[in-house]
């Protein structure tokens, strides 16, 4: 039960996270593409389409975190969707490219001076470790998910014992 | 005696297929959590592909391309063509700048709105000379990439039919942003008909893409040529627009007297 409490300050954190950044891109979409863009990473063609459904996938993630609804498929997305921006600051960084991520809006080329890949990396990282966490142990307290157990698996234990 | 072994054997089977169901009811009870748990990642697969094609299709209905509304220049000097460098004011004037700048680029927006009309008005009064080298350094920063170099080509395509100056201002007066959709080759096509060019060589230019090449050709150069370069605060060297050039110096920009500087101490 504990645990489960834990697990959801967890789950709510990571659906803040989302829901935040998910937000602050949806906000300033040319700023998102500017950010995207700033990888380079993707062929031009797909520069576009990533940055416009981005925001939206991870405000997606952040409301069935946040009700805590299929917690378990969210924090694997989740998990997906945070290796992908690890990788890409990761080879942004071994390429000596000098981008700000724009993990949290804002992004794309910066000064040289003022890039923050170490700081960026960490802070990935340990939304990986909240997000690996749930797919572990995606049991929490207050989450449609337990509302679903009860109904779904209710009904027939009434049964059971009205058959004995 | 056989009525009631009958009713006890009835009622043994009747405890049996009673244990009997509720085994099944068990067991069902663990097929449907199963079963929960298929659906529930089901939707969430759902939900997470309706977030991402809601989103693409968002941006590509809200991504309207913004107008490009004409502003003329009336220009009263000479503009001609040297190249892919379009040079306007009078041979005679004492003071000669080059300008490098991109379409798209925020900074040369501002450059324009705070310079251009003191640059025009230098330009009228034949003090000054600019060569303006129109590039496409921010290729990638348009959704969809490339309006500098469209944008830059057909500026060209203008000055091959001597509306350089208007087609020139109505392009900075009305900048597409940054990460955003530039101005559609209608709409570069039909800017020129709204600022008066009714040759049809400056369509066919603008859709071919007649002057790409030299529009890159200025961008290679410039990148090429080390005097062009001004200091980074990280400590290298790099070019960037707008780029203002005089006398082999490049110029201060952040000192909003510099053309009146220049022409002053040209005068002296």
């Amino acid at each position: 039960m504990v645990r489960d409490v834990l697990g959801t300050l967890v789950r709510v954190g990571l659906a803040a996270v989302w829901l935040i950044s998910g937000g602050l891109k949806a906000a300033d979409p040319e700023q998102t593409y500017l950010a995207v863009s700033a990888f380079d990473v993707l062929p031009a063609g797909f520069v576009g389409p990533v940055a416009a459904a981005l925001p939206f996938l991870e405000l997606a993630i952040g409301v069935l975190l946040l009700i805590g609804f299929g917690v378990r498929p969210a924090a694997v997305a989740s998990v997906v969707l945070l290796v992908a921006f690890v990788a890409g600051v990761g080879q942004a960084w071994a390429r000596g490219l000098s981008i700000d991520c724009g993990c949290f809006g804002g992004g794309g080329p910066v000064d040289p001076s003022r890039t923050r890949y170490p700081q960026e990396l960490a802070r990935d990282l340990g939304f990986l470790l909240l997000a690996a966490w749930l797919v572990v142990r995606p049991r929490t307290v207050l989450a449609a998910d337990a509302l679903l157990r009860r109904t779904m698996v209710g009904q027939p234990a009434v049964a059971e014992d009205g058959g004995r | 005696m056989g009525g009631a072994q009958r009713a006890d054997r009835r009622r043994k089977q009747r405890a049996t297929q009673a244990v009997g169901s509720a085994r099944a009811v068990g067991s069902a009870a663990g097929g449907s959590g199963d079963r929960t748990r298929v659906v529930t990642a089901i939707a969430v697969l759902l939900v997470l592909a309706a977030a991402v094609i809601g989103g693409v299709l968002w941006q590509h209905s809200r991504s309207a391309p913004p107008p490009a509304t004409a502003q003329k220049v009336d220009a009263a000097y000479t503009v001609q063509l040297d190249g892919a460098v379009v040079v306007a004011g009078a041979d005679t004037a004492k003071v000669t700048i080059d300008v490098y700048e991109d379409f798209l680029c925020p900074a040369c927006g501002a450059f324009e709105k705070r310079d251009s009309a003191k640059i025009e008005q230098a330009l009228t009064a034949g003090t000054l000379r600019v060569r303006y080298h129109v590039l496409n350094l921010l290729d990638d920063r348009s959704n969809p990439p490339g309006y500098s170099l469209d944008a830059g080509s057909a500026a060209l395509c203008a000055a091959d039919v001597g509306a350089f100056p208007s087609y020139h201002a109505s392009l900075f007066a009305n900048q597409p942003s940054e990460g955003g959709r530039g101005h559609t080759t209608d709409q570069l096509v039909q800017l020129g008909h709204d600022l008066g060019i009714t040759d049809s060589g400056f369509d066919t230019c603008v859709r071919s893409g007649k002057r790409k090449n030299d529009v890159s050709g200025q961008l290679q150069a410039a990148m090429a040529d080390p005097s062009l370069r001004r200091a980074g605060s990280g400590g290298g060297q790099y070019f960037g627009t707008p780029t203002v050039v005089l006398a082999g110096t490049v110029v201060d920009l952040s000192k909003s007297t510099w053309l009146d500087d220049a022409i002053r101490s040209a005068a002296a």
